[in-house]
């Protein structure tokens, strides 16, 4: 009898509980679209901030002080320390080691150059130039890694902002990259090439191909990229690298990140070790590579930090709002279905029926439109979802299970507490009055 | 005649006035339907307008920008600018200050007194004030510092973590810089460590340092932080390149790439996020409008059969929708802009700004989207009157 009502109520009114269900669903809709938009939005952001570059840089304990003026090293060629380019792939075998996004070696180096401008068809020697930056890296680099496979990074994808005019060297092949103000004082173009000597030449080594000409907005543009080993044999440093430019994923950092690790109890240094905080990646990277110095770019880490948390509680107050008007709009229209039935309520009660029966019988219709319009909003919300981040992002968000029980909770909550208050009034009414009219 | 109309004029407005009384409960539901959406509206537009104008004002916390430096030079070498050039960047643009700050880099030989140890380092001497606010970034130990006596001209130097773990230099401790046979000495006031350039260099008063480079009202480079969005900052640079043509003015790329293409994205989603809970609210506030709407066929049937036309009964449902519409829209407008200050505060930290405009645009939305949920009662123009009455239909 109780389903044959129910289902009777549905059926003698399909407009009215269709309507019903398209507010819940609509409302639904909003709450989903929001809630996935803001759970997914953190890591997509925090992938689009590593278009800032590296955030950790590693360069050797022992090395003397960089004179570095402008992005150029003053320092004596043989002066400082050096780091093993054969321990890299360690990096990916930290903790964290799916947050590293990139990460690329740097051996800059000071050599003579000797262009071939090419005329005619002809190769033929320009003039020695003294004293040209070498910028010694890799260009895209795959990496080995200890559990079988490989990993793509590179210069690229560490310093994004570098604009290439042409393409990237590879890191075997006889080529380069020179930067734009070199290649414009010079008048070299893409497809000369360039011979590279430090020290005494005694012969002319083989040429360099120019792949690209590089423009960066900084000191890059006046020195030569060339594939690491090319500049480790030129500094004679086989092997060894300076610098090392690493991009992680992090969480932004709170006030419990920003405390001292050797202040912390075993428990919170549990928690900090296993929370990608950048102090705890650049942590973790010093113990892989010993002898290092990680330092945070607090530049680039504590800006992108700020803004994070702040589009990040933005979009949650969005939510919020929206979680709002969805709930109270859903709540007057299941409370008003409740308030429109008063001769129904009365005949039932008329018919024998208690408060009680009355009560549970509405709050189970009520709860049946909860599921079905809430599933509804969820599918609709999760498309809308999904066309935001695709045209935002390029990426569509995850379907998230969470999502899905706390919209269903929340359109069960909404339906019932809209409708409990008309139902309690519901309960107090006398069936006689309603039924003459009155 | 006119009589007639006034009588009639005068019905409407009670029979408005009574179909708002008769059920409280259920204007009550009304106003709160579209009072929520109201709110909402007002709340999102407001904000969406703020936030993205104060999202550049973030944007800053990457520090400088855009760099001045002499023609022709690779960076910040050997050539230099005269001092002067600082007086001729424009500084008030019409969403914030410019910040500037000039340096001028040099090797000096840094050492110890006490410990006699002494090596070569960068020195950067910044005009006193600017050094500080740039080392604001750097790291949470100097912000505490910062309270401390304010640095005076070539008294106080900041000391990068790097060069102070070479030289072995404590807090408070002498430094004596040299270059050539200039000596000029200072006390570290703080350590900073930023992962950039500044922990291989000493940060002394632009003063001392051009003495000390004997370089007098000569600086190296000038470092602004430009607000505004990524478009505004490039015509920035635009204008002063051509203001200036005898240095060389650059984006640093690194950051302005980065911010175009955040702020685009950040800014995109917002718009989107907004558009879409806009869009859903209104829908959802209409569904359940004319879910209420619909319940009212008992007073279309009652007028009908005392002889009102479809027109005048339409006539007076889309007037009461619509007087509810205001009021819900006034309400909950004003509600949402209040909600939206409180928004702001607790995001920005800064309350966001009303716009007026909102507020109008909201209600009239309001209005919008309840007259067009009663249109269904359009169709209740087939009904029978007598139909509703014996509760056939």
């Amino acid at each position: 009898m109780f389903l044959r009502i129910v289902a009777d109520s549905f059926g003698r009114r399909p407009r009215h509980k269709l309507l019903t269900g398209a507010a819940l669903g609509l409302g639904m809709g909003v709450a989903t679209a929001a809630l996935s938009v803001s759970l997914d939005v953190g890591d997509r952001l925090a992938k689009e901030f590593r278009s800032l570059g590296a955030n950790l840089i590693v360069t050797p304990q022992a090395d003397s002080l960089p004179l570095e003026i402008g992005g150029v090293d003053y320092r004596p060629v043989n002066a400082g320390a050096y780091l093993p380019e054969a321990d890299l792939p360690k990096l990916k075998t930290i903790f964290w080691h799916n947050n590293i996004v990139a990460f690329a070696p740097v051996l800059e180096v000071r050599a003579e150059a000797l262009p071939f401008t090419r005329e005619d068809g002809e190769r033929e020697p320009g003039t020695w130039i003294a004293d040209v930056p070498l910028i010694g890296t890799w260009a895209y680099h795959a990496v080995p890694l200890p559990d079988g496979g490989e990993f793509q990074t590179g210069i690229a994808k560490t310093n994004p902002w570098w604009q290439i005019n042409g393409r990237w060297f590879s890191d075997d092949a006889k080529e380069c990259v020179v930067g734009t103000a070199f290649a414009r004082k010079n008048h070299i173009k893409i497809g000369d090439s360039i011979s590279l000597a430090a020290g005494d030449v005694t012969k002319i080594p083989s040429p360099l191909k120019v792949t690209a000409v590089l423009s960066s907005g900084g000191p890059e543009d006046e020195s030569i990229v060339v594939p690491i080993s090319r500049a480790q044999s030129l500094a004679g440093k086989p092997g060894q690298y300076r610098k090392l430019y690493v991009s992680a994923l992090t969480k932004p950092e709170d006030a419990f990140a920003k405390r001292d690790p050797k202040t912390f109890t075993p428990k919170e240094y549990d928690t900090w070790f296993c929370t990608p905080y950048i102090s705890s990646i650049a942590f973790q990277i010093q113990q892989e590579l010993p002898g290092t110095d990680v330092r945070v770019i607090r530049r680039v880490a504590e800006g992108e930090g700020a803004i994070l948390t702040r589009v990040r509680m933005l979009l949650w107050l969005v939510t919020g709002a929206a979680l709002l008007a969805a709930a109270l709009a859903v709540g007057a229209s299941s409370a008003a279905s409740v308030i429109e039935r008063r001769t129904e309520i009365g005949l039932m009660k008329a018919l024998g029926a208690g408060s009680g029966t009355v009560g549970f019988l509405l709050a189970a219709e009520q709860l049946l439109l909860a599921f079905v319009g809430g599933g509804a909003g969820y599918a609709l919300g999760i498309l809308l979802a999904r066309l935001v981040g695709e045209k935002v992002f390029g990426v569509a968000p995850e379907p998230s299970l969470i999502v899905f029980f706390v919209i269903i909770a929340l359109a069960a909550g909404v339906t019932i507490l809209g409708s409990a208050f008309p139902l309690r009034r519901a309960s107090r009414y006398e069936p006689a009055p309603i039924l003459r009219g009155e | 005649m006119a009589d007639r109309r006034i009588t009639n004029r005068a019905m409407f407005w009670r029979i408005i006035r009574r179909l708002f009384g008769a059920n409280p409960g259920r204007l009550f539901v009304m106003l709160l339907a579209l009072g929520a959406g109201a709110a909402v509206t007002a709340a999102l537009l407001n904000l969406q307008v703020d936030a993205r104008r104060r999202l550049t004002t973030e944007f800053r916390a990457f520090g400088p920008n855009v760099l001045i430096i002499p023609k022709g030079s690779s960076a910040a070498g050997s050539e230099t600018l005269p001092e002067s050039t600082i007086h001729l960047v424009p500084v008030n643009l019409p969403n914030g200050r410019v910040t500037v700050s000039s340096t001028l880099y040099m090797v000096a030989s840094v050492s110890v007194p006490q410990s006699g140890k002494s090596l070569p380092a960068v020195v950067a001497g910044t005009n006193p004030l600017g050094f500080v606010r740039v080392s604001v970034f750097s790291s949470s130990t100097s912000e505490a510092n910062l309270n401390g006596p304010a640095p005076s001209m070539g008294e106080v130097c900041v000391a990068g973590a790097r060069v102070a773990k070479q030289v072995g230099v404590e807090q408070d401790a002498e430094l004596v810089l040299a270059s050539g046979d200039r000596l000029e000495s200072c006390r570290v006031a703080l350590f900073h460590q930023t992962g950039g350039p500044e922990d291989n260099r000493i940060a002394i008063g632009l003063r001392t340092a051009q003495c000390l480079a004997d370089l007098p009202n000569r600086i190296s480079a000038i470092e602004l932080i430009v607000p505004g969005t990524p478009v505004e900052i490039q015509s920035y640079i635009a204008d002063l390149q051509r203001q200036l043509p005898d240095v060389d003015v650059r984006p640093i790329r690194q950051f302005t790439e980065g911010e175009a293409r955040i702020y685009n994205r950040i800014s995109g989603l917002l718009t989107a996020t907004v558009g879409i809970v806009l869009l859903l609210t209104a829908l959802c506030v209409m569904a359940a409008m004319t879910n209420v709407a619909m319940e009212r066929r008992m007073d279309v049937g009652l007028m009908k059969a005392i002889g009102g036309s479809m027109r005048r009964v339409l006539r007076l449902f889309l007037a009461e929708t619509a007087l509810l519409g205001l009021a819900g829209g006034i309400i909950g407008g004003a509600l949402g802009i209040f909600l939206s200050i409180g928004l702001g505060k607790a995001v920005f930290g800064v309350a966001a700004r009303p716009r007026l405009i909102v507020y109008p645009v909201a209600v009239a939305l309001t209005v919008v989207v309840a007259i067009l949920s009663a249109f269904p009662l359009r169709r209740l123009a087939s009904i029978r009157p007598a139909s509703v009455f014996r509760g056939e239909a």
